[in-house]
C-alpha cells in the first residue's frame, strides 16, 4: 500500500469541523466607481478607450494592460452584442440544485475588448450562441450600482 | 529614520463610506468549512492514549521506531510496517518554565513544559508534555521521568489522558 491508497476522508478518523470566516469586501476602484454608478443612476453601460492601441475596454479599466497609459476617454457602450459563448447551470454557487435551471451567456459586443458575463433571458432549450442581445435594465428604484442592476441580456426584437 | 507620513499614494476609503453606500462594493462571505482529520496514524495514537499506552510505528527502512506514529517513513519515503508500544518512562530532552498560561496571561507560579524522549522508541523520538511532582528547581535534561495517567473514566482520546510526567522514583524501571 501506497501513501495514495490511504483515505482521503477525513470523516473516516477522529476528526473536529470547522468554519473559516473570510468574510471581504472588495470596491470595484476607481474606474469601476464610475462604471456601476453611471449604470445605477443613468442606466448606461460605459467603456473605456486606449487611443493609442485602439481597444476599448468593456468592463472599463482604468489602466490599458497593453500600454499602461491611464484611461480617461469615456464612451457608452454598443446598444447591442451578440452571445459568443452560452452555459445552462442546474447547480447554484453553492451547488445546491437549482429549482429551474439558468442560462448564462459571454456577450461580446463589436469594437470592443472584452465582454459581460450575465444570465440570458431565454428559456434553457433555446439558449444558443450568436443571438444578438441587448441589456435589460432593473427599475431605476431597485438599482444599487452592482452588475445585478441589469437582468441580464434578452434577444434583440425581430 | 524614515519620516512619519501622513498621506499615501493611491484612493484612501473610510469605513464610513462602505457602509454608507458612497462607493460600489461587493461583500461575500465564502462558504469555508472543513473537517481537520487526526489521520490514521494518529487516530490510533488517540485511541492507545485513552486505553493508557502509548503507540509506535516501526519501519524496516531505518530500522526506527517513530513515535508519534507516522504511515508513512520522511527518511525513507515509504510506508512504514507494523504498530508497538513504547514505555510510558523516558528522559527530558529539553524543556521550559514558562510564566505565561496558555492564554499568555502572566502567571506567578511556572508551568513546567518539555520534549520527553520515551523508552522503546528511537532516540530523541518522543512528546512535548507537563512536567508535574517536581519543582522548575528540580527539572534538567537528561532527567527521567515517567508518565502520570489521568483515571480511565475521565480520558477523552486526548493528548491531556496523560495528565504530566513526574520523576522516575528509586527501583522503578
Amino acid at each position: 500500500m501506497t501513501s495514495l491508497d490511504r483515505s482521503t476522508d477525513p470523516r473516516r478518523f477522529p476528526h473536529w469541523e470547522g468554519h473559516m470566516e473570510a468574510d471581504y469586501i472588495y470596491t470595484t476602484g476607481i474606474a469601476g466607481e464610475r462604471f456601476f454608478a453611471t449604470l445605477r443612476d443613468e442606466g448606461r453601460l460605459l467603456a473605456v478607450r486606449c487611443g493609442a492601441c485602439k481597444l476599448t475596454y468593456l468592463p472599463p479599466r482604468l489602466f490599458c494592460e497593453r500600454c499602461f497609459a491611464r484611461l480617461e476617454d469615456w464612451t457608452e457602450a454598443p446598444p447591442a452584442g451578440r452571445v459568443a459563448a452560452v452555459t445552462v447551470a442546474h447547480l447554484d454557487r453553492r451547488g445546491t440544485p437549482l429549482p429551474e435551471p439558468e442560462v448564462w451567456a459571454f456577450v461580446a459586443f463589436p469594437g470592443i475588448h472584452g465582454g459581460l458575463v450575465h444570465r440570458l433571458l431565454v428559456p434553457p432549450a433555446a439558449a444558443r450562441a450568436g443571438v444578438r442581445v441587448r441589456p435589460r435594465l432593473r427599475p431605476k428604484a431597485q438599482r444599487t450600482g452592482a452588475i445585478t442592476d441589469l437582468e441580464g441580456f434578452e434577444p434583440l426584437p425581430g | 529614520m524614515t519620516a512619519r507620513r501622513t498621506s499615501w499614494p493611491g484612493t484612501e476609503l473610510r469605513a464610513d463610506d462602505l457602509v454608507l453606500g458612497r462607493v460600489t462594493s461587493t461583500k461575500f462571505r465564502p462558504d469555508a468549512r472543513y473537517a481537520w482529520s487526526a489521520g490514521e496514524a494518529m487516530s490510533r495514537f488517540l485511541e492507545e492514549l485513552q486505553r493508557g499506552r502509548l503507540i509506535a510505528r516501526t519501519c524496516k527502512g531505518c530500522d526506527r521506531i517513530l513515535f508519534p506514529p507516522r504511515m508513512f517513513c520522511e527518511l525513507c519515503f515509504r510506508p512504514t510496517d507494523a504498530w508497538t508500544y513504547v514505555l510510558d518512562t523516558g528522559t527530558i530532552e529539553t524543556y521550559s518554565i514558562s510564566y505565561l498560561d496558555t492564554n499568555a496571561k502572566r502567571i506567578s507560579v511556572p508551568i513546567l513544559v518539555g520534549v520527553v524522549s520515551l523508552d522503546g522508541a528511537s532516540p530523541t523520538m518522543g512528546l512535548m508534555h507537563y512536567f508535574g511532582e517536581m519543582t522548575p528547581e528540580d527539572l534538567r535534561i537528561g532527567m527521567r521521568v515517567k508518565a502520570v495517567w489521568r483515571p480511565p473514566e475521565e480520558r477523552r482520546g486526548s493528548v491531556l489522558d496523560l495528565a504530566y510526567f513526574r520523576p522516575l522514583r528509586e527501583g522503578e524501571a
